[in-house]
């Protein structure tokens, strides 16, 4: 069995099925890309049990082929191989032989039928929600840095997904803050939600482009389809409920006001310099009509930053984890952002301008 | 018809001696703490086949006059105390009025004693708890009680006897017990006929090193402390004399040796940040304090303790000897006169015939630790390590500090100490080479330095990062997302008491908590460090309350930070490898002066030792 191939056909698609593979695993299989050839078409297969991607490329291969191989190994030669470089692949026996030019690689290959293959699940009724990768794209950076790492909390390390009505809802929250969002759909749906695992949120932000064209969701139990383009995704869901987010997100804060965002984002940034490197504390003190950042260290070295604001709210004192508001102000795609607060022990709002559904909470830190 | 019946009071004493009497070692233990209770200033303990057969306690004591005899070996009979204030503040160490009882019960006992008073001795003997009559005997003065045949009427009992050398073993170890705590008795040990241990009286360290042995108290050093009525004293090894088994541990209060766990924990987390984990510390060490301030009737084996105000003494204890492993004294002031360690077993590719000990010295300096001057300070003030490159000298880089130059460059180079002058201030001498981007070589008056420079640097960032955050307030985050948990009845209880009062509730917050009740059985953490915010709340609140509850405070959170600068430090550290030039080699010898705990790694190993020009001599034979 052989196909022939050009080099950079092949790169781009082969480098984003191959970044879920895990680099060290104890099943050698997951560590190769299932390549299946066959009627002028190229299907790139990769999984990690937990999510799978594949994607199917029309192009003449003259040829079949069903194999596994390294995927790391096979996108580190078609890397490094000369532009428009023509491949060929032949198999024989256990072994594949790449070729191009001079240049000829023996690797070995596991066969494709012990590929653990993720498949739709059947028998499940299917809810289908379509948007275009843009949006989606949006939504998912908008919360997915409010994610946690690695909480034991494990319902954390993921992203709520909720359709509900005419809306779909993405949550992100590690505890600390929540990072809220939401778009209209086209069509009204029963509620339905699911928590799409960490890992798949960060590919899909990859995978996706800023086009117009559909996504098509397909949510199951236990599962997730995801299919654009050339890619269809599948991703097991994280089991777990995740926190009611309605009721951390707080209505009614009366003291508020609006900062153009780049001003504040580089002041605190600034401030930062002199924060606590332990815990990162900054207070924002808020008077009328002004709004001072000030950091202290342990060495008693002290940064301020004074802005000017329209406010003519309480007079506040109250700190925060200077990363979470750089990281909010970093990832909103706006120039104007509006902080609302009740007082100093409760959380705060962050908004903003051109968003109406964008909402970011931060609970304020005892310095 | 009735069915309860009183017990006779054999079988009653024949009971109570399966909790007095578990096996030879705690009868000899009794019969010991009887004769330092009478006064004595000498005692002779005799054995036969591991005390089995035979347990025999010689003393020079007041001894017991004729008449009561026969209450010695009656139960609930004591001198020692006679109302329930004299128990709460009891000073003896018997005070039960049982042990005699107990152990003549269960074997055959004879009690040979002279009152001070007495015109002569008497004698009186039991068999199996069934007393004789006195009877008039000959002996000078004190006491001598014979037990013998233990266990011979309990057979059920007899099966549990381990071997003779084990049994032996443990009253050897019973012995060592009484013997370490008063330095002032004489003691002697004899087996199966032959003389083990002659113990004059005499000073305390003397006595550990008799028991402890000489390896113990060359790495060990003396520490006495005193704060608020408390008072602990005794010796302890340094670090890197830690075993691998808790066999060199005796704690002692007012006297009484006991197993506390209160006292261990607080000794442990002192020795924490010094030493492996899965080593162990060697120490003999002694508590004193008003005996109303500490329970001892809590086992019938009095090696227990309660003590009424736990959290103090935990304080206490930590504190004393936190401190004196941070400043070993007991050294030379101007200390580098390090006392010789037995070898670790280093083999040689020639000269040294293996298994010779090779001069290896792990001693302490006159520290002259500067007070934490500041986050940053700390932190890059005293090493310039980039400074101090070739390329940027660091006496033209504009810093000013004056004494750079001197502590920098050997003495002759600069403001003409003399060789004695420079050892005294800089007990680590100067730089000569690096040996395979690893150690340090350097040359003080008495010879040779190797330094581990990793290790060393390692534990020097390390003590800056904890300085520059120790006394810090600890910032509190609150949750957005409050964490629930089904708690035991303890933890639940704990919260309970904690809230319950403001000293509790302030306790909590300063530790950076805030945690409530929600039901019966959850608790939800509400708040936690903020430098402890990734951490798992649930386990780190669990954590906090154990301690809270055992200890009355918590270290917990100081230990986690600790773990977070240890890893901090280890990656601020030079690495092996990194070319260094003289002045940072010279810098990092100076640092080192300056810094606590420095002669042990964060691990416990040691960063550096001394071959002296003695040493080395007599490595190359010479002068023989
Ligand atoms: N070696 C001794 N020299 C002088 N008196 C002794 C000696 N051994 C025992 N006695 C006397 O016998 C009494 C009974 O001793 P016993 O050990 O049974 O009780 P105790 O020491 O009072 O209390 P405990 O049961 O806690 O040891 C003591 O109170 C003491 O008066
Ligand atoms: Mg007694």
């Amino acid at each position: 069995m052989n196909i022939k191939i050009n080099r950079d056909t092949l790169l781009k698609p082969l480098s984003s099925v191959t970044s879920i593979v895990e680099r060290r695993h104890t099943l050698p299989i997951l560590s190769n890309l299932l390549l299946e050839a066959k009627d002028e078409k190229i299907v790139l297969t990769a999984t990690d049990l937990e999510m799978q991607i594949s994607l199917a490329l029309q192009t003449p291969v003259g040829g079949e082929l069903s194999t596994t191989i390294s995927a790391k190994k096979l996108l580190d030669i078609c890397r490094s191989l000369p532009e428009n470089a023509e491949i060929t692949m032949a198999t024989a026996e256990s072994r594949i032989q790449v070729k191009t030019g001079k240049s000829r690689f023996n690797l070995q290959t596991l066969p494709a039928a012990d590929y653990p293959v993720m498949t739709k699940a059947t028998g499940t009724t299917y809810t289908v929600v379509s948007i275009d990768q843009k949006s989606l794209k949006r939504l998912f950076k908008q919360v997915e840095f409010a994610m946690a790492q690695q909480d034991i909390r494990y319902y954390l390390n993921g992203l709520l997904f909720e359709v509900n009505g005419n809306r779909l809802n993405v949550v992100g929250t590690d505890g600390h803050r929540l990072s809220f969002t939401s778009t209209e759909l086209a069509q009204t749906y029963e509620k339905q939600e699911l928590i799409l695992p960490r890992k798949t949120v960060i590919e899909l932000i990859k995978l996706l482009d800023d086009s117009e064209e559909e996504v098509t969701i397909e949510i199951a139990s236990g599962q997730v389809n995801f299919s654009f383009g050339d890619i269809k995704l599948i991703s097991k869901v994280i089991d777990g409920k995740f926190p009611d987010y309605t009721r951390v997100i707080p209505v009614g804060h009366k003291n508020s006001f609006n900062v153009d965002r780049m001003t504040i984002l580089l002041a605190m940034q600034r401030a930062s310099i002199l924060s606590n490197e332990k815990y990162r504390g900054i207070r924002m003190v808020l008077g009328s009509d002004s709004l001072r950042l000030i950091s202290t260290n342990s060495e008693q070295e002290e940064a301020e930053e004074e802005l000017e604001i329209a406010y003519g709210g309480d007079s506040l004192d109250i700190g925060f984890n200077v990363t979470y508001m750089i990281d909010v102000l970093n990832n909103v795609n706006c120039d104007t952002v509006t902080f609302s607060f009740a007082d100093a022990n409760s959380s705060c709002l962050v908004t903003v301008a051109d968003d109406e559904t964008y909402k970011y909470v931060v609970m304020p830190m005892r310095i | 018809m009735s069915l309860i019946k009183l017990l006779p009071d054999q079988l009653i004493s024949q009971i109570a001696a399966g909790e007095v009497v578990e096996r030879p070692a705690s009868a000899l233990k009794e019969l010991m703490e009887n004769s330092l209770d009478a006064g004595s200033a000498d005692i002779a303990v005799t054995l036969g086949q591991g005390g089995v057969k035979l347990l025999r306690v010689t003393d020079d004591g007041n001894g017991i006059p004729h008449g009561d005899l026969t209450l010695a070996l009656t139960r609930h009979a004591t001198s020692k105390i006679a109302s329930l204030d004299d128990l709460e503040s009891v000073a003896s160490l018997g005070f039960r009025g049982e042990a005699l009882a107990s152990i003549a019960s269960i074997s055959r006992t004879s009690i040979t004693s002279r009152h001070a008073e007495a015109s002569h001795a008497w004698r009186i003997a039991a068999d199996g708890g069934l007393l004789g009559d006195a009877s008039p005997a000959a002996l000078d003065r004190g006491t001598i009680v014979e037990v013998q045949d233990i266990y011979f009427n309990t057979p059920a009992r007899r099966k549990f006897l381990k071997t003779e050398q084990t049994e032996f073993g443990h009253c050897e170890e019973a012995f060592r017990r009484i013997a370490l705590s008063r330095p002032d008795v004489g003691f002697m040990l004899q087996h199966n006929g032959r003389a083990l241990m002659r113990l004059a009286p005499g000073a305390a360290k003397r006595r550990f090193t008799e028991v402890l042995g000489p390896d113990f108290s060359a790495e060990a050093f003396e520490l006495d402390e005193s704060a608020g009525g408390l008072r602990l004293w005794g010796m302890a090894a340094k670090p890197t004399f830690s075993r691998s088994a808790r066999d060199t541990q005796y704690v002692y209060v007012n006297g009484r040796f006991v197993r506390d766990k209160l006292i261990s924990h607080a000794i442990r987390q002192a020795y924490q940040d010094v030493l492996h984990h899965d080593r162990h510390p060697a120490f003999a060490l002694f508590l004193e304090l008003d005996p109303t301030l500490v329970d001892v009737n809590v086992h019938p084996s009095k090696t227990e303790v309660r003590f009424r105000e736990g959290q103090a003494v935990h304080r206490f204890i930590f504190h004393a000897l936190h401190k004196a492993l941070a400043t070993p004294v007991g050294l030379p002031a101007n200390g580098l006169v390090p006392p010789p360690v037995a070898a670790p077993a280093i083999s040689y590719s020639s000269g040294i015939p293996a298994g010779q000990p090779y001069p290896r010295q792990q001693g302490s300096f006159d520290l002259r630790a500067n007070e934490a001057p500041g986050f940053y300070q700390t932190l890059f003030g005293g090493l310039p390590r980039e400074a101090v490159d070739t390329s940027s000298p660091l006496v033209s880089s504009g810093i000013n500090q004056p004494d750079m130059q001197a502590t920098l460059a050997p003495p002759q180079a600069s403001s003409g100490l003399s060789p004695e002058q420079a050892t005294q201030e800089y007990p680590l001498g100067f730089a000569l080479a690096q040996l395979h981007g690893v150690y340090v070589l350097a040359q003080n008056a008495l010879g040779l330095i190797v330094v581990d420079m990793h290790a060393a640097h390692e534990r020097i960032m390390y003590e800056r990062l904890k300085n520059a955050l120790d006394g810090d307030s600890v910032p509190m985050q609150p949750l957005l997302l409050p964490v629930s948990f089904n708690a035991d009845r303890f933890e639940v209880a704990t919260v309970q008491e904690q809230l319950s009062t403001p000293e509790g509730q302030q306790t909590l917050h300063q530790l950076g908590f805030e945690i409530v009740q929600l039901s019966p059985s959850t608790l939800a953490v509400r708040a936690i460090p903020a430098m402890l915010q990734d951490a798992d709340a649930v386990a780190l609140a669990r954590d906090v309350l154990r301690d809270l509850r055992e200890y009355g405070g918590s270290r917990v959170l100081t230990e986690r930070r600790n773990e977070l600068l240890a890893t901090m430090a280890c990656h601020a550290a030079v690495r092996a490898n990194r070319i260094l030039s003289i002045q940072e080699m010279n810098a990092l010898l100076r640092d080192m002066e300056a810094t606590e705990r420095s002669g042990q790694c964060n691990h416990g190993r040691p960063t550096w030792f001394q071959a002296t020009m003695a040493d080395l001599d007599k490595m190359f034979m010479r002068g023989k």
